[in-house]
């Protein structure tokens, strides 16, 4: 276990393991909310316009399921290689906050959309695995706001009804890394299959973590802590680090660790309250929504109108031999990786398609970087990139010339062709052409040319340059560099 | 019989945000152990080879198509009834 930022402490962190455990808010990608017709999106909005007298916990209305909502949680356990359950149904946990006004949330307490899972997370060359124990639905809350000084809250209603799915892990984590891992893993699955925008900076995605250690080689768990909130992967990293190191010094100092939730303000974790019990919500059937019957048809069009899976994509591409860190490059860009998928199922030569997955994960994950890129201009297809690769393998284009083109090309339909024309990048393959150039410069340079003759190399090189200069870094270094050679060692 | 502690009121009357008197909370002790001890008598039911009933309109997969309405109030309307308001926001005592 690694730990930095706590230079404080000598606790011998070898002496310990941690058990962490994720609960993932996802918001589900509909249009509208859970359980009303508002809309799902008020980022833009002012507040409270994005309300009605449902999400507003009006007395004497009524609830209606969202479709939508059920058909991408369904994927989304899917995503997670979980069980979708045949029977589920909807219940209230009851509770009293500004930001609830109905004075209680639907959510699912028993019967979870989403039953047992397993995920498999690369971690570098390796990989872990974490068990899912289940994704439910519920409704999110509203947005308060504290202004400074002032005695009362604001309450902004506009996100109270919107759909969530909560993902809950076994504590099957045991370092910040594999934590960071698992959400980043939980960030890609949940983008690839479409069920939510997964906006970290606007809270699509939200991490909570249950954090405890345990004398190595114990197994019984140690007390665990909840912090809550994260919503960024290095927040989870961080205030799981700064969390295990916390809990293992007060075990080092004879202290005990104590139930309770608490807040990371991006430096240290801090306590919010004491934990609640569970029967203080007092759940019970949810009476407004009836219950849901998943049968096989309905399970079977949820699987028809999957988009490909992370799962599958990984798998693909792994199967080309490319090693795991080019792979998750790719990944981390789906439209990329779609393109990846493609040139491996259209491009069948080896060489060539070795040759554009080497540019798509190195050369174009860079440009992809660049600032001013905007992926709306992304043009980049399979088509272009057999071209290329084609005029690249006929010597037409140098290598440093290809990625010339491939930089225009990442925003431009035009072909490569077209392109390196315009950029007078192709190579003269005219042997005529290039031998007249060759016989000139050797002329032009007679000293050189004799250093050559006399068995001093360097001076190639410099020839080489005179050539490749006069035909505007149109001819091929290497079969210049032949030429001359050739020519002077007669 | 049921008891009904000073302390089970006390936690009633938190988790309903209800401030209970010690006046109040010696009358509702006694009221709510006969309420528990009515509804008690349910108990006695065998309901060994019954399904655990969660509703029972006997209807099933009530959903809506995914799509926006809004909401044919205006924000005054569907405001009106809040104790206080401020630029839009519904306004409640401080809580953090």
């Amino acid at each position: 276990m690694r730990r930095d930022r706590r230079s404080n402490s000598q606790a011998p962190e070898s002496d310990y393991t941690a058990d962490i455990g994720i609960e993932c808010h996802i918001q589900l990608k509909t249009a509208s909310k859970l359980f009303c017709s508002c809309s799902n999106d008020s980022r833009q909005e002012d507040p409270n316009t994005t309300v009605c007298p449902v999400c507003l916990g009006l007395p004497g209305t009524l609830p209606v399921l969202n479709k939508r909502a059920v058909e991408l949680a369904m994927q989304a356990g899917i995503a997670l290689n979980a069980r979708v359950a045949e029977h589920t149904k909807f219940d209230r946990k009851n509770y009293f906050y500004p930001d609830l006004p109905k004075g209680y949330q639907i959510t699912q307490y028993d019967q979870p959309i989403i039953g047992a899972g397993e995920v498999a997370v690369p971690l570098e060359n390796d990989s872990f695995s974490v068990r899912i124990v289940r994704a439910h639905m519920e409704e999110d809350a509203g947005k308060l706001v504290h202004p400074e000084s002032a005695d009362y809250s604001l309450v902004d209603l506009n996100r109270a009804g919107t759909p969530l799915l909560e993902i809950v892990s076994q504590p099957d984590m045991h370092s910040p890394a594999q934590a960071k891992a698992y959400a980043r893993e939980l960030y890609y699955r949940m983008l690839y299959v479409g069920a939510s925008d997964v906006d970290l900076y606007h809270g699509n995605m939200r991490f909570d973590l249950n954090v405890s250690v345990r004398p190595s080689g114990s197994d019984r768990f140690g007390t665990r802590t909840e912090i809550k909130n994260m919503n960024s992967f290095r927040n989870v990293e961080r205030a799981a680090d700064y969390e295990i190191g916390r809990q293992i010094q007060l075990l080092e100092n004879g202290q005990l660790v104590t139930q309770e939730t608490r807040g990371w303000d991006e430096q240290k974790t801090y306590l919010m309250r004491e934990k609640e019990e569970a029967e203080d919500y007092r759940y019970f059937p949810e009476p407004d929504i009836p219950p849901l019957e998943l049968d096989r048809s309905k399970r079977e069009q949820v699987e028809q109108e999957l988009p490909p899976l992370l799962t599958h994509v990984r798998h693909t591409l792994r199967a080309t031999g490319l090693e795991q860190t080019k792979i998750e490059a790719l990944i981390n860009q789906p439209r990329l990786a779609m393109l990846g998928l493609s040139v491996l199922e259209e491009i069948t030569d080896p060489a060539s398609r070795d040759r554009i997955v080497n540019w798509l994960t190195s050369e174009v994950v860079r440009l992809l970087r660049a600032e001013d890129f905007d992926w709306d201009d992304f043009a980049l297809s399979v088509g272009q990139l057999g071209e290329l690769s084609d005029m690249t393998a006929d010597d037409e284009l140098n290598s440093s010339a290809a990625k010339q083109v491939l930089g225009e090309m990442v925003t431009s339909p035009r072909s490569p062709r077209q392109i390196a024309e315009e950029k007078q990048l192709i190579q003269t393959s005219d042997a005529g052409e290039i031998e007249s150039i060759v016989d000139q410069v050797i002329q032009n340079n007679p000293q050189a040319a004799q250093d050559v003759r006399d068995g001093k190399s360097k001076a190639i090189g410099f020839l080489t340059g005179e050539v490749m200069k006069a035909s505007q870094g149109q001819t091929n270094p290497q079969i210049v560099k032949d030429l001359l050679e050739h020519k002077l060692n007669q | 019989m049921t008891r009904i502690s000073r302390d089970d009121i006390t936690k009633l009357g938190h988790l309903a945000r209800i401030g209970i008197s010690e006046e109040v909370a010696g009358t509702l002790a006694p009221q709510l152990e006969g309420i528990l001890d009515y509804v008690a008598q349910l108990q006695e039911v065998d309901t060994e080879a019954i399904e655990a009933t969660n509703q029972v309109t006997g209807l099933r997969d009530v959903w809506r198509e995914d799509e926006v309405i809004p909401s044919h109030y205006s924000r005054a309307e569907l405001l009106a009834n809040a104790p206080a308001t401020q630029d839009g926001y519904i306004q409640v005592r401080r809580v953090l």
